[in-house]
């Protein structure tokens, strides 16, 4: 330690040494769990969110989920409407806990939540077709705490459960939820909360892997000329192997996986470099491969 | 491991909060800007938590996406952000508490300010985050040389223009020797 670091550190606003906000404060609880609310982006199809990334519209996740075994619904002691695809529970202070644990009977779930005060429609979507768009338009300002979005059972290695605040509902909104089991033995899932009157869900052919490509396309390629990734063809590459050279270069990387795919094996489809996330972060699009 | 995800997160999380605040509030002119930088910061370290190193190195990984969000911070302004009203007001507090007074204090504060981006941030890595050259190379993806060849060339420019600031450094000129 000198003078010249000593004057340094009389200019700091937090003493050198001394933490800044307490981790334990409302502030940093408040912010964890707002940021927590969502699925990371990695190993999730972030890039079916439109941006800004933390709109709360909409939030999609891709759980893993075994193939259930179908059993009659009953209605346990506990006052939870089961059936072998979900349970709904309901608390005295208006929240709704919501598992799906299989996702064939999108109808009973529907109106088991209409019941307990969640307007929601519920949707299955075949793999490789997509609701028409729009149905309806999207709200933006989603009243804070009324969902976290999808998240994995403590315990089940299957499905995902999500809470809902229902005392948060605003008239003249609902709940647009599309569930799509996929041929690996996952689930897709999507939650978004639409304004009234939402249209049915027409199916039609997915085009999101196809969007998804053209969306890359429009940036800049990394792996070209003057590129972060310049001389490193990595489209085709397994994922990790990618990662290892990213790291390799110091690079920062995020991951989109298109949808459809089947395998359990991420190979990297496409590379490109977008500056809104800094000058050093490279973007890939994978896919599953067998 | 997706279960295992929020609970990681969450450890490094309380176990990096106190000090990415207090980067942020030391860099940051008003509360909201540090506010900003806490909350994208560890919005990324959320969207890329499966790259998020563990233990010691992950303080370090967060002070590189901080500094990297606060350069940044001019050119998002318009991305809507996990901010909150509790989050604000608790960085808020830590503005009351000014750093220390003086004509000396305030001279050397405007000395400092005029030193280019990369000076200042190598100058206070060391002195304000309390890092090590090698920590300090983690923190700015450089070499341990580079971190050394960088801190000397900023200690010099400092102590020349605080010089020139009529700062007395007689002291300070001949510890510019010694590195």
């Amino acid at each position: 330690m000198d003078e010249l670091e000593t004057m340094t550190q009389t200019l700091a606003r937090v003493k050198p040494g001394e933490p800044g906000g307490d981790p334990d404060g409302a502030g940093a609880r408040a912010l964890l769990a707002e940021i927590t609310a969502y699925q990371p982006a990695e190993r999730t199809t972030r890039r079916w969110r439109p941006r800004p990334r933390f709109a709360l519209g909409l939030a999609l996740a891709v759980t893993a989920a075994a193939a259930a075994v179908v059993v009659p619904s009953v209605l346990d002691d506990s006052g939870t409407y089961t059936s072998a695809s979900w349970a709904v529970t309901k608390q005295a202070d208006g929240v709704v806990w919501v598992r799906v644990t299989d996702f064939k009977d999108a109808t009973g779930l529907s109106s088991r939540l209409k019941d307990l005060g969640v307007p929601a429609i519920v949707d299955l979507v075949p793999e490789g077709s997509q609701c028409k768009e729009p149905r309806a338009q999207h709200v933006e300002d989603v009243p804070k705490g009324l969902y976290h979005a999808p998240q994995n059972i403590p315990g089940v290695d299957r499905g995902w459960q999500m809470r809902v605040n229902t005392k948060l509902f605003r008239p003249g909104e609902t709940f647009v939820w599309t569930i799509t089991p996929l041929s690996g033995g996952g689930s897709s899932t999507s939650t978004i909360l639409m304004k009234d009157p939402v249209a049915p869900c027409e199916l039609v052919p997915d085009d999101r892997a196809e969007k998804l490509i053209e969306e890359f396309a429009r940036s800049r390629s990394a792996t070209g000329k003057g590129g972060l990734l310049e001389g490193y063809p990595a489209e085709g590459k397994p994922l990790e192997e990618v990662r290892k050279e990213l790291d390799r270069r110091g690079l920062d990387s995020a991951f989109t996986v298109l949808p459809g795919g089947r395998g359990e094996n991420l190979v990297v489809v496409d590379a490109r470099q977008d500056s809104r996330e800094g000058d050093r972060f490279v973007e890939l699009l994978v896919k599953t491969a067998p | 491991m997706t279960e295992e995800r929020p609970a990681r997160f969450e450890a490094v999380y309380r176990q990096t909060y106190g000090q990415i605040t207090a980067y942020a509030v030391r860099r940051c002119a008003v509360p909201q800007d540090a506010a900003d930088v806490v909350a994208e910061t560890f919005a990324i370290a959320w969207r890329k938590v499966d790259s998020l190193p563990d233990g010691e190195q992950a303080l370090l990984w967060l002070y590189g996406v901080a500094r990297k969000v606060l350069a940044n911070h001019h050119r998002t302004d318009n991305r809507r952000r996990a901010r909150t009203v509790e989050l604000d007001a608790e960085l808020t507090d830590l503005y009351a508490a000014a750093p220390e007074s003086g004509i000396e204090v305030e001279a050397v504060a405007r000395v400092f300010a005029t030193l280019p981006d990369d000076d200042r941030e190598v100058l206070a890595l060391v002195a304000w985050e309390g890092l090590d050259r090698e920590e300090v190379a983690a923190v700015l993806g450089l070499t341990r040389n580079a971190v050394r060849v960088r801190l000397h060339r900023a200690r010099k420019r400092f102590a020349r223009a605080l010089a020139e600031a009529g700062v007395r450094t007689d002291r300070l000129v001949s510890t510019e020797g010694t590195l």
